[in-house]
């Protein structure tokens, strides 16, 4: 899987491997920093290699790629919208992945503003004038794309790595923003 | 300058926003950027003004502030807290109790044991109604034409079976009945007990 050349994604839940049994005495979980080290590295290089633009788009195809399946592995999809951001938020919480918040849901025209506090990419980062977390921005575009079975866009309009102290989302549907 | 400098900070002190310092005549560098400063200080004290008065009265929408003001982070985090909290009285004005508030210390307590009165009352007022439709739809029956026939005084049913009137009114509304026997009747029945009594 990671040693041939191919132009099509590949990943699935289950290359995760079994973690459990693969880890018996140091368990699950890793620090955040440990998170952060291989995610901020990976960004580093990739910058310096292929640029800032092409950078952020990978992280965000890389998020999305994610969200799509984190959403088929760890949610229920035939749950209600109501009932399935309130498992969003518990699962969010219960991996310790951040606080999602709604504030506003406009369900006409498909879109959304969320909040993620204490977020596992960005919260407690050195302020710049950057929002950083593209990661996200396609985790919750993947999410949203696997649930609903359309096409989304997630663009971070807030980021704590720029003074704002919570990441906001603005999420609405692909064409929209085409 | 000093004396300028010194001024605008004592109104940002009382909590009022001075005018910028007019930077055009000032040729040392060392003060200019002392100026600029100061004037950035007084911008980002604007921001937070403008802002949190209509956060203070409730005004959600249409309120924001530049990123990098970190003075006014912590509101721009409580208004987004206010917004979604509005989200969710929404949602559950609408029903949907599944929602809950995390991570706000004794409001979460608050809004959550809220919602959780919210649906036992819903519950309880749901089962209410439920034996209220129940009971009158027993009333209904007993209101609609009843065959009865008038000798024997036995009652027909929908599927044409005769059943005595008590067992009749039983089966069909929450009434029992206790057996007596009227004067009239008794007079009848046992003139010999009756006129001795009298």
């Amino acid at each position: 899987m990671f040693k041939e050349n191919r132009d099509y994604n590949k990943f699935l839940w289950k290359d995760l491997g079994d973690i459990e049994s693969g880890r018996p005495n140091l368990g699950l979980s890793v620090p955040v920093l440990v998170y952060r080290l291989l995610q901020y590295t990976f960004r580093d290089v990739m910058i310096t290699e292929l640029g800032v633009n092409k950078t952020n788009d990978i992280i965000i195809k890389a998020g999305r790629l994610a969200g799509r399946q984190f959403c088929e592995n760890m949610l229920n999809r035939e749950l209600d919208f109501n009932e399935f951001v309130s498992q969003l938020q518990r699962v969010l919480r219960e991996q310790a992945i951040g606080i999602l918040r709604v504030e506003k849901i406009d369900f006409e025209n498909m879109r959304f503003t969320l909040t993620v506090v204490e977020d596992l990419d960005c919260s407690g980062l050195p302020p710049t004038d950057e929002v950083v977390c593209q990661y996200d921005e396609g985790f919750i575009a993947g999410i949203m794309e696997a649930y609903t079975g359309k096409s989304f866009h997630a663009k971070e309009i807030d980021c704590w790595a720029s003074g704002d102290r919570v990441c906001r989302f603005d999420v609405r549907l692909q064409k929209d923003t085409e | 300058m000093i004396e300028n400098i010194t001024t605008k900070l004592a109104i940002l002190l009382q909590g009022k926003v001075p005018e910028k310092i007019d930077t055009g005549n000032i040729t040392d560098e060392h003060e200019q950027n002392l100026a600029n400063r100061l004037n950035q200080l007084i911008t980002f004290m604007q921001e937070v003004h403008d802002f949190i008065i209509p956060l203070s009265k409730g005004e959600l929408t249409e309120i924001n502030m530049s990123s990098q003001n970190f003075f006014g982070s912590p509101f721009k985090e409580l208004h987004s807290r206010l917004l979604h909290l509005t989200w969710q009285a929404n949602q559950v004005a609408n029903g949907d109790f599944s929602q809950r508030v995390d991570f706000m210390g004794d409001f979460s307590e608050a809004f959550n044991s809220m919602i959780v009165s919210l649906r036992n009352s819903e519950k309880l007022l749901k089962m209410k109604i439920h034996e209220l439709e129940k009971a009158l739809s027993h009333i209904k029956t007993l209101r609609g034409i009843v065959p009865i026939c008038a000798s024997c005084k036995q009652i027909r049913d929908d599927e044409g079976y005769w059943h005595q009137v008590e067992s009749y009114v039983r089966d069909h509304s929450e009434a029992e009945f206790s057996h007596s026997i009227c004067p009239e009747c008794a007079k009848n029945l046992y003139p010999d007990l009756v006129k001795d009594n009298e």
